[in-house]
């Protein structure tokens, strides 16, 4: 049986309706009938899709932090910048507590989210799970919000434009790669449902 | 009469956990299934998202009055606010990046701020409660992009190191503009939106029973 049709009583989380859990077919989605909070989805594969992207997003996350995220050139003078370093920058500068956000905010929350993914969802494929597992997936699910990559690549965008009058400033492998990563992870996070990822984890072995 | 909607579980003693979403009785106090804290709402809601609040709007002086960027050139050093920068986009004729700034930066930590303080007076009149949790949503989502300045700061401060020619460093700005951020997500999560529920259940009660059925 499908975890989600397990679930016997819902309660929306956001005006706490209490509510019988309908039984859902592949493809469909329940919304809480007073407030439309969306409540259940039970999307087409969602297991190896979410570990398909994750792995994906492993890997671009590993090239982004590899290569140069931006080179700017002025006259003979070049300098790269790697993505860890608009964190280390900022320490620098006499600026650790917003050094250390940053890093967290584009470094440590996403390393979180595609490691722990990966580590609850491969197992998951054979219907076990690995120890800490519980534990784990209450961080990931908690550390999503502060996943801030997408936002970062539109500062990116931003600071191309502002310096693009100083000096000429080009894209590195890892701006792209950035791209990338920022489209695996949406769609590994939305190919599966928190409730779904919890009945999985509570119906597999240890 | 309950504290409570009756149409909720918390008024049949459930409680949703908050972390893995399971419904358990709340006199078990920890989830059977994740070991999270059972509370039938979260705790000092209301009071957390004021100081929570309180606190952000007084960081958002700092953040708009200070410069958040120093760029040192030949031409003299420069200090740029926020509001310098999207003026400065917006005499160089870049209107969407002046947008863009101005809206990520200006606009959605005042909107923020006010869709919470009007979610909070929500949780005790109990009034439009729909549109009040729509707005709820609205105010989780956009929470995140006002922090592109902060990033578009470490991202000039990064790549700017030819010494000789610019220089550029983070000012005050920045550092309190963050903590805005930071602060008025952490509102907008301690904010409890199943009390605008229970406050529009007494008061469909008070008033007229029949009135309005939410299905």
């Amino acid at each position: 049986m499908h975890p989600l049709n397990a679930i016997e009583q819902l309660a929306c989380p956001d005006c706490d309706a209490l509510l019988a859990a309908p039984r859902l077919e592949e493809g469909e989605k329940a919304i809480c009938p007073r407030c439309v909070a969306p409540l259940l989805s039970h999307e087409r594969n969602a297991l190896h899709r979410t570990a398909a992207f994750a792995a994906a997003a492993a890997l671009l996350f590993a090239v982004s932090n590899c290569f140069p995220f931006m080179t700017l050139r002025a006259g003979f003078r070049e300098s790269e910048m790697l993505l860890w370093q608009s964190a280390s920058g900022l320490g620098a500068e006499g600026y650790a507590y917003l050094g250390v956000a940053v890093c967290f905010f584009i470094l440590i929350a996403p390393m979180l989210l595609i490691g722990g993914l990966l580590y609850l969802v491969l197992p998951l494929l054979r219907n076990r799970r690995l120890p800490g597992a519980i534990l784990l997936c209450r961080w990931v699910l908690a550390v999503r919000r502060w996943n801030m990559i997408e936002v970062f690549l539109l500062g990116a965008l931003v600071s191309l434009l502002k310096l693009g009058k100083l000096a000429s400033l080009t894209l590195g492998t890892s701006f792209w790669s950035f791209v990338g990563l920022i489209l695996c992870l949406t769609a590994a996070l939305a190919s599966i449902h928190p409730r779904e990822l919890w009945g999985r984890l509570e119906a597999s072995k240890p | 009469m309950s504290e409570f909607d009756p149409k909720s579980a918390a008024a049949h003693g459930l409680a949703l956990c908050h972390v893995c979403g399971l419904v358990s009785p709340v006199r078990e106090e920890q989830c059977p299934r994740c070991g999270g804290g059972l509370h039938l709402r979260r705790r000092e809601s209301v009071q957390r998202t004021w100081a929570l609040t309180i606190a952000a709007l007084v960081l958002y002086f700092p953040a708009n009055l200070l410069p958040v960027l120093r760029v040192e050139s030949f031409a003299g050093a420069q200090q740029n606010t926020i509001m310098g920068g999207v003026i400065q986009f917006w005499q160089e004729a870049d209107y969407p990046v002046a947008i863009i700034i101005f809206v990520a930066s200006v606009v959605i930590p005042v909107i923020k701020i006010i869709f919470i303080v009007a979610l909070c007076l929500a949780s005790q009149t109990g009034r439009r409660p729909r549109t009040m949790t729509r707005l709820y949503r609205v105010t989780e989502f956009i929470g995140r992009w006002s922090m592109v300045d902060v990033f578009v700061v470490a991202i000039l401060v990064a790549v700017v190191q030819l010494g000789s020619t610019i220089s550029i460093h983070p000012g005050a700005g920045a550092l309190s503009f963050a903590a805005v951020v930071v602060l008025t997500m952490f509102a907008a999560m301690s904010f409890d939106p199943r009390l605008i529920w229970d406050a529009a259940a007494q008061s469909e009660d008070a008033a007229a029973p029949s009135e309005v059925v939410m299905r």
